[in-house]
């Protein structure tokens, strides 16, 4: 059943890749995060209650309630609705996610004589992140470049999951509070740059550099 | 138990929250900034208790150990001094209303709690947290003159940043995996048991959180933030941000090329380090060579200056007393040079090296600290950084390393001319009539307060070169072989 849901969170990096709607990306953000709770929930039956409670608030509360619903809070507020002309055409990168994605679990199978780490929550967990890199190198909205960096955040997350020794829990609100605090940040800015540059397209930022024109 | 030194420490790390809370408050300009002015000293003053007094071990989660008293000593030294310059600077500040005086001195205070916070953490995981904290802080600095530019510099420095640190904190998850079941991320516990580590995920560990804080430090090919973001942020905050967020990024590379080092695989992180640094050291040359903008400049000069860290770390034993020397030298310095570029972007208004002329004829004292910042920069004597970087040599041609030597020394002459010739032609080339009214208006604005602290930092860096204090000298040592032998 775990399992099963590891695979879904791998296969929502596809819809990811796929799809040009920003407000379409929100949404997988938001079952990213409802996944990872369940994720959670099932491999975690006999963790303390403290972390287990913490684990479900950062999940559920955070990574599917929270961010989402500031992202498409400044999603209303600016001029970005698609992110349509991305250097690859979607199909292309569907293709292409999807071999990083087999990559991830030829790793995991790799992995399988390792011990200490869940094979498959690493393998999906790797190829979530690299996905999420390669995303942010050919999208052209800034705001989907957020969107594609909690992703990132999320692969993290599961990645940290799958090793069996535990971040002591001053370090996971650590690292809880500076990704949402990073979000927000990023948040504040890419409406400070849609007020400065009426449009949120990356191209724009390129003003700064060794030359003159 | 409470003792005197974490005392000191939460005083220092929780002042941001108190300073926050009364200057929102009070939000009065002067009260914002005697807040800051308060922190610098308080900060200052905690430090050096902290260095001086003899006792080890006495926070679970902060400490001040070999390693990290010289990180902290310039860290308060820089800091106090950017303070004192900040009083000056603000003053010019055209639109610096009290709301901007408040966000701005609880930023700077909250950026400098949380490189203190990283510098001294005891643990991988809570320096990660602090280091990322760092980002978050200065954001808003790097954004404060609100132009097209400074949005661009401030995203891309977040963005960048933000991606490095969380592909540090993989390599943190590699580094759990390949622990074991120590299940801890204490340097101490860390380097206690390296000698079990499993040796493929400690190297793969080690890539990324060299990558990733690698970003934070500004090493090529990782450092598209760094030029932009120094030269678009206001010149006490660049200098801060060069002098001292590097070297608290550089201090946990270490702590890590420690444990490393411990398992035996040293040679691994040594040739990583060491094609990082020449890449870096590449960079800077290529770019200083055509450089327009004279804060970009100094933005690629402490991209250089990290290559030379990154290369003497490499080079490892017999180099590492040169290394801390330089981290030193380099700090004071670069915070001298970024201060007085403030002096000179106050008086031209402009960042353009072409449009910045004569600047001897305008004004002598600014003129004479920018060319010696440059003297000490670029390691003539009696200037620290030639210590540093002759034995750095020496070891190079001690360990037959000729062609990394010639290209060292290349690169380096290389950068010297191109600074060599911006700084000249800036001091000594003649300006027009119409830009000397507009100058002569604008020096009127320089105080005091902006000339002291570099002429006491580029006094201690020349000094140095000829003698330095044996508390000094003790404390570098004892950083060199903590470098070489855990902590």
């Amino acid at each position: 059943m775990e399992n099963g849901f590891v695979i879904l969170f791998g296969l929502t990096m596809l819809y990811l890749a796929a799809t040009s709607r920003i407000i379409s990306h929100i949404r997988v953000l938001v079952v990213q995060g409802i996944l990872l709770f369940l994720i959670c929930f099932l491999g975690y039956k006999d963790t303390p209650l403290l972390n287990l409670a913490f684990l479900t608030a950062e999940t559920i509360v955070v990574k599917s309630i929270l961010i989402p619903l500031f992202l498409y809070r400044i999603l209303k507020k600016t001029h970005a609705k698609r992110d349509e002309e991305a250097n690859i055409p979607h199909f292309y990168c569907l293709v292409i996610s999807s071999v990083i994605l087999l990559f991830g679990f030829l790793t995991s199978n790799y992995m399988a004589s390792h011990n200490s780490v869940s094979a498959l929550h690493f393998g999906v967990a790797i190829s979530v992140i690299v996905i999420s890199l390669w995303l942010i190198t050919i999208k052209h909205k800034i705001v989907s470049n957020v969107i594609e960096f909690i992703a990132m955040e999320n692969g993290i997350f599961l990645l940290s999951l799958s090793v069996a020794g535990e971040m002591p829990i001053l370090v996971n609100l650590g690292v809880l509070l500076d990704v949402f605090i990073a979000v927000y940040i990023l948040g504040l800015f890419v409406k400070e740059i849609d007020k400065e540059f009426k449009d949120l397209e990356v191209s724009h930022l390129s003003g700064l550099k060794d030359y003159e024109d | 138990m409470l003792t005197i030194h974490s005392i000191i420490i939460s005083i220092i790390l929780i002042f941001p929250v108190i300073s926050g809370v009364l200057t929102v408050l009070i939000k009065r300009k002067a009260f914002s900034n005697f807040m800051l002015n308060l922190y610098g000293v308080l900060h200052f003053l905690g430090s050096m208790y902290l260095i001086f007094s003899n006792e080890a071990n006495f926070n679970k989660y902060f400490t001040v150990d070999n390693l990290n008293k010289i990180f902290l000593l310039i860290l308060s030294f820089v800091f106090l001094m950017v303070v004192i310059y900040n009083n000056g600077y603000t003053k010019n500040l055209t639109v610096y209303s009290n709301r901007k005086a408040c966000f701005y001195s609880n930023a700077v205070i909250t950026f400098v709690a949380a490189m203190t916070g990283a510098i001294l953490a005891t643990d991988l995981g809570t320096a990660w947290v602090l280091v990322e904290a760092t980002t978050l802080a200065s954001a808003y600095l790097i954004y404060f003159n609100k132009t097209k530019s400074s949005i661009e510099a401030a995203w891309k420095y977040v963005f960048m940043c933000s991606i490095g640190i969380a592909l540090a904190f993989v390599g943190i998850i590699f580094l759990n995996i390949s622990s074991g079941g120590i299940n801890s991320l204490n340097y101490t516990e860390l380097s206690k048991n390296a000698q079990f580590f499993n040796i493929f995920w400690l190297k793969l560990s080690f890539i990324f959180i060299l990558f990733g804080f690698g970003t934070k430090m500004g090493l090529a090919p990782v450092h598209f933030w760094l030029p932009d973001a120094h030269s678009e942020s206001p010149s006490p905050v660049s200098a801060l941000l060069s002098a001292t967020l590097l070297n608290s990024a550089y201090l946990v590379i270490l702590r890590v090329f420690n444990i490393l080092n411990i398992t035996g695989c040293s040679i691994y992180g040594r040739i990583m380090l060491a094609v990082m640094g020449f890449l870096s050291l590449f960079v800077a040359a290529v770019f200083i060579y055509h450089i327009k903008n004279y804060k970009r400049m100094l933005a690629y000069s402490s991209i250089e200056n990290m290559g030379i860290l990154a290369i003497g770390t490499a080079l490892f034993n017999g180099a590492h007393y040169a290394v801390i020397l330089h981290l030193l030298g380099h700090s004071f310095v670069k915070a001298s040079f970024f201060l007085t570029s403030g002096n000179i972007l106050e008086l031209f208004e402009t960042k353009r090296i072409k449009s910045t002329k004569s600047i001897m004829t305008i004004d002598k004292n600014t003129a004479w600290l920018w060319i010696d910042s440059f003297i000490a920069i670029c390691a003539f004597p009696t200037s620290v950084l030639f210590i540093s970087e002759f034995l750095m040599i020496k070891k190079m041609i001690a360990s037959q390393h000729y062609v990394l030597c010639v290209l060292f020394v290349l690169l380096l002459t290389v950068i010297l001319f191109g600074m060599g010739k911006a700084v000249l032609n800036m001091v000594f080339n003649k300006s027009g009539e119409e830009k000397f009214e507009m100058t002569e208006k604008n020096k009127e604005k320089l105080s005091l307060s902006m000339y002291i602290p570099q002429t006491i930092l580029l006094a201690i860096v020349f000094i140095l070169g000829v003698y330095i204090p044996p508390f000094l000298h003790n404390i570098i040592n004892m950083a060199g072989i903590s470098m070489l032998a855990g902590f």
